[in-house]
Order: structure tokens, then C-alpha cells, then sequence
């Protein structure tokens, strides 16, 4: 009965959830500098994580280290003046917001939020601070938020680094649930963006 | 293919039941009003009693006890006391335009929905529409139809939607009602607005709003408006037509004393602790020409007051095109020449100067931004484009 409802479970998650069916998946080795988002971007992980082949957009690239709904680690690199962050699925009805390299850091936090709204389809998306930073020896901004998406109602927490580097963006977003996965990534996670080289 | 259906009709089934971990609480389903009569509509009541358990415990339901007061009264003034006992309102927090009614008695009303009606004749229409459904038991008909059927996808895409009730989102598809249904539920709804003094001319008044707004939305994308709109309009008669036999029906009703009641202030009175964060949700969308003509409509009832020049700074700021920031300024610097105390207007303004190169002004405003929220939650960012503290 229990693993009954088990599966149950598991296949109302596997339709409430949006995203890949199928992934195929490429370890990222603990201590090794990797290129990111088929960029220069490099990040040295300090555990093995797991890279899905299946990509948010052509300059993004998406790691976890349990699955994507636990924690999800996903690198933008070099997104040009008039592109969104993420793959318009729905260009008609849902176009996203495109960045521009005159952006502030307050603008660049606003592009990240309407488009995570857009396409995560939630109102209740708030950020919780905005500081500078650097990323990759440039200036830039950090900021961190949280959400929850309809159907799902777990509390997720982020954080993201970003800067624009030669008109391009450059960004780095970590999310996952406020319930222990969060905490449990975010060093780690931090130590990452710190360490971010291009 | 048959037997994948059947899977997934398991699957979807169970969604709405695995979903709801809250214990079994004793429902007041129209406790004094109707009561389910036969196997068939208590089958139906039970998986709804099961989908509004989860909604219950949603985060998107707002649960500001004056605004859900307020809207729950303008029901039970059409339609009766007696008659709205058997209805709980939820007002669910997204941005689109929706409401809709389960046979048990569970409606949802979205927050796109109340930012979007002008008073509160027109929310009565609205309400009245969806309590006609109840009412009129338009689900159970539907579900009957269903049920008579062999073909495994009537029951997929039937149980489909049952299943995505526990997806508060999606639940404006929760039944695709036709559009004879649709249109009985739009004449009875001209009736409880009679019944309780509104102006019945007010349903109409949605409609006209809804198209209009589609198409600056479309306009404003290049694209061609489209006569059925999206999503929950696609069952529906075509918005065009509904203003038309709508504002018929309204000319062909008895006289309401006085043409009936609008509750212009009322309504924006109820909403306003409501509408800056509704708004906020809505400029978020990315859909410039929508919401542009939005806040236009809003300014012909109320003139463009601070709150909506505020509104549309932010708008324009958002949309960030090179000429937006110039016009972004005017709007803020209007709603601050008429006194509005808000510090994000200082930082929407300092924010546009600063893309227009009015540099010296722009960091002063931001300055006075962190000056006066000094705990913002991007207090740190901003007091560095300010030129440090």
C-alpha cells in the first residue's frame, strides 16, 4: 500500500512537473575546472555533479546534484543585446523579456524575475536582496529570491550572480527547495561563483 | 494506445487525491442549499470536496479577510443570502483573467480578474455568471454526456481536467462548459444583477474591456488580434458576441431604479491595498500594449493618479527600449509633482535618469530611495549606483 502510493505520487510529480522527460546526463568530476554553457566560463565543483543534456536555451547549461526539482544549477554565458535568458517556448503568447546591454544591475535582476514568472507561470516570486559582486573579476550583481510554483506550493529558494561582460551577459542561478536541499547546496554553490573564471 | 490512456487516466486521477495531504475536514458544501441528488453528481462533489482540500491549503490563495469579505458580499447580494451559503469563494493569486465554479460549490476568482473589472456591477457579473453554472448544474450535465461515451479519450481528457484541479493554475479549464451553457449562465447572470440592484448594462462592459485589451495586446506584438482570445475564451462564445446579446438582454430587463448600481469608488475602495502589488504582477507579464491600456482605461474612470502614473513609469522602465526611460521619467516626475510620498517612485525615477544620462539627479533620487527604505531588500545595489553611502 505504501509503495502504491509511492508510485502514485511519483507519477502525479511527473505530470505537475514541466520540463524534460528524458535527460541524458554527463558527470562533472569533484576538482575539475569545466567549461560552462559551451562558453569560456569556467567553474571548478567541489562535489561530482550531474550535467543534463538537455539545455535552457542555446547559451545556458543546466547541472544538479539530486534532479532538477532538488537542486538545479544553470549557467547562462554570453547572451547578446536582444535575446532572453531562456528558450521562448510560446514566443506568441508568451514572449519573454529581452536583455540589453545598457542594463543596471537592477534591470538585470528584473529581466531574471519577470522571465522566471513568465516561464514558471507563478505571481508569487519575490526577490530577497540585491547587492553587488563580481563575477569572473567583473563588477556585477548577486541577488537571491524565492518562489513556488502552482500545483507544487514547495517554498524554493535562489540565488544568482551576474555581470555584463564586453556587452554580453554572464549569469549564474542556483535554486532549489527551502526545505533542507538549499541550505544543504549553497556553499558549495557560492564557492563556485566565486571562483568563476573567464 | 488504449492501454497508455488508461495509465495516465489512473495517473491523473490520482493526482488530485495523493496531492492533498491535510486530514479529512468536515466540508460545509452548501450545507443549507443544495445537496447532491444522485450517484453520479455525489461522485462528481466528492472529487471536487478532494480538489478543494488542496486548494484550501494553497499558497496562492489570498486570504485577506476584507477582500474575500468583500467579494463573497457582492455575491450574496445578487443572488441571495441563502442561495450564496452553498458557494466558497477562493481568490487565487495569478495574473490572468478567470473565474470559474466546481458543481460543488468551489469558485475561484483570479486576482487578473479583479485588477482588470472597473466596479463592482461589473464583478457581479462575473460572479453571477459562474454562480449560473452552479446553479444551473452545468457540470453534472457535462459529466453525464461524458460518462454515456465508450471512447477512452472523452474519459482522458474528462478526468484530465479533473486531475489538474490539484493544479490551482489550470483550473479555468476545470469543465470546458459549451457554449449554450455558457450563454444560459451569461442570461441568468443578468438576472441576479437585477435581483441585486446592479446595472445589468455592466456585462457587457467586461466583454467590450476583454477585447479591447486583447487587442492592444496584439497590436502592441505586431500580431493580429484574434476574434476568440486564449485560453478559457475558447469555449466560450466569442467575446464580441457576448457584448452584443449581453447589452441586449441588459436594454430588454425590467428598469433597475436609477439604471442600477455601479460602485465605481466602492470597488476601488475594496481594492486598494490590492492594486499596487496586483499591478505589479501584471507589469511582470511583459505585455506592454495589454497593460498600457490598462492603466489608460483605469485613468478615464479616475484620472491618471500617482498610483497609476507610478505604474506606468514602471512599465515603460520595464519594457526598457532606448525612448521608454525619457517617457518613464515624466511619468514618475508627474506623480511626483502631485505629492506621492512612495520611495520606489524615487528609485523607479533615479533608475530611468540613470539610462538617460541624468546622472547627478538620477543618483540624488536613489539616494533619497535608501534613505528612506533603509531596509530594502536591495538597499546594498542601490546605494552603489547612488555613488556610495
Amino acid at each position: 500500500m505504501r509503495i502504491k502510493t509511492g508510485m502514485l505520487a511519483a507519477a502525479a510529480l511527473a505530470v505537475a512537473t514541466p520540463g524534460p522527460a528524458l535527460a541524458g546526463w554527463k558527470v562533472m568530476p569533484a576538482g575539475q575546472a569545466a567549461a560552462v554553457a559551451k562558453s569560456g566560463l569556467k567553474v571548478t565543483p567541489q562535489s561530482a555533479w550531474n550535467r543534463a543534456s538537455w539545455r535552457p536555451s542555446k547559451k545556458g547549461e543546466s547541472w544538479t546534484l539530486d534532479g532538477m526539482l532538488l537542486n538545479e544549477l544553470r549557467f547562462f554565458a554570453g547572451i547578446a543585446p536582444g535575446e532572453s535568458l531562456v528558450k521562448e517556448r510560446n514566443k506568441k503568447d508568451k514572449p519573454l523579456p529581452k536583455f540589453s546591454a545598457q542594463m543596471l544591475a537592477p534591470d538585470i535582476v528584473q529581466y531574471f524575475e519577470a522571465t522566471q514568472r513568465i516561464v514558471l507561470g507563478t505571481s508569487l516570486f519575490e526577490v530577497d536582496s540585491v547587492e553587488p559582486a563580481t563575477l569572473a573579476g567583473h563588477q556585477g550583481v548577486r541577488f537571491t529570491y524565492h518562489y513556488a510554483v502552482q500545483g507544487d506550493e514547495l517554498r524554493r529558494n535562489g540565488e544568482a550572480r551576474a555581470a555584463i561582460i564586453g556587452g554580453k551577459l554572464y549569469l549564474i542561478d542556483f535554486s532549489a527547495p527551502a526545505l533542507h536541499y538549499y541550505d544543504a547546496n549553497i556553499a558549495e554553490v557560492r564557492a563556485m561563483m566565486d571562483g568563476a573564471k573567464l | 494506445m488504449m492501454r497508455r490512456a488508461r495509465k495516465a487516466i489512473a495517473a491523473l486521477a490520482a493526482a488530485s487525491l495523493v496531492l492533498g495531504p491535510m486530514p479529512v475536514l468536515a466540508q460545509d458544501s452548501g450545507a443549507l442549499a443544495y445537496q447532491p441528488q444522485t450517484s453520479d453528481e455525489r461522485g462528481l462533489w466528492l472529487e471536487m470536496d478532494e480538489a478543494e482540500r488542496t486548494l484550501k491549503t494553497s499558497r496562492f490563495v489570498v486570504r485577506d479577510p476584507e477582500l474575500n469579505a468583500y467579494v463573497r458580499g457582492v455575491l450574496c447580494r445578487e443572488v441571495g443570502e441563502e442561495r450564496c451559503r452553498g458557494v466558497r469563494i477562493y481568490i487565487v493569486r495569478t495574473p490572468g483573467f478567470n473565474a470559474s465554479m466546481a458543481p460543488n460549490g468551489m469558485m475561484q476568482v483570479w486576482t487578473g480578474l479583479l485588477l482588470r473589472m472597473r466596479n463592482e456591477a461589473q464583478l457581479a457579473a462575473v460572479l453571477g455568471h459562474e454562480f449560473g453554472h452552479f446553479e444551473h448544474r452545468h457540470s453534472l450535465q457535462n459529466f453525464r454526456s461524458i460518462r454515456g461515451k465508450t471512447d477512452a479519450m472523452a474519459w482522458l481528457s474528462f478526468l484530465g481536467t479533473v486531475g489538474l484541479v490539484a493544479q490551482v493554475g489550470l483550473l479555468g479549464s476545470i469543465f470546458s462548459f459549451n457554449r449554450d451553457m455558457e450563454r444560459e449562465a451569461d442570461v441568468v447572470s443578468i438576472g441576479y444583477m437585477r435581483g441585486g440592484g446592479y446595472s445589468p448594462g455592466a456585462a457587457a462592459a467586461v466583454w467590450r474591456q476583454v477585447i479591447r485589451e486583447g487587442e492592444a495586446t496584439a497590436i502592441a506584438r505586431k500580431q493580429k488580434p484574434r476574434r476568440h482570445g486564449r485560453g478559457f475564451l475558447d469555449s466560450h462564445p466569442a467575446p464580441e458576441d457576448r457584448m452584443t446579446y449581453l447589452a441586449n438582454l441588459a436594454r430588454d430587463v425590467p428598469d433597475v431604479g436609477g439604471g442600477g448600481f455601479l460602485g465605481a469608488g466602492e470597488y476601488r475602495g475594496a481594492m486598494a491595498k490590492w492594486w499596487a502589488p496586483l499591478i505589479d504582477d501584471q507589469i511582470k507579464l511583459n505585455d506592454f500594449g495589454g497593460t498600457e491600456w490598462l492603466l489608460e482605461e483605469m485613468a478615464l474612470g479616475e484620472g491618471w493618479t500617482p498610483e497609476l502614473l507610478y505604474a506606468r513609469g514602471e512599465l515603460y522602465r520595464a519594457r526598457g527600449k532606448p525612448e521608454d526611460f525619457a517617457a518613464a521619467a515624466g511619468f514618475y516626475r508627474e506623480a511626483l509633482a502631485k505629492g506621492y510620498a512612495l520611495p520606489e517612485l524615487r528609485r523607479g525615477l533615479g533608475l530611468a535618469l540613470l539610462r538617460t544620462g541624468a546622472t547627478g539627479e538620477g543618483r540624488a533620487l536613489l539616494k533619497e530611495y535608501v534613505t528612506m527604505q533603509p531596509d530594502a531588500a536591495d538597499r546594498p545595489m542601490i546605494a552603489m549606483l547612488a555613488g556610495g553611502e
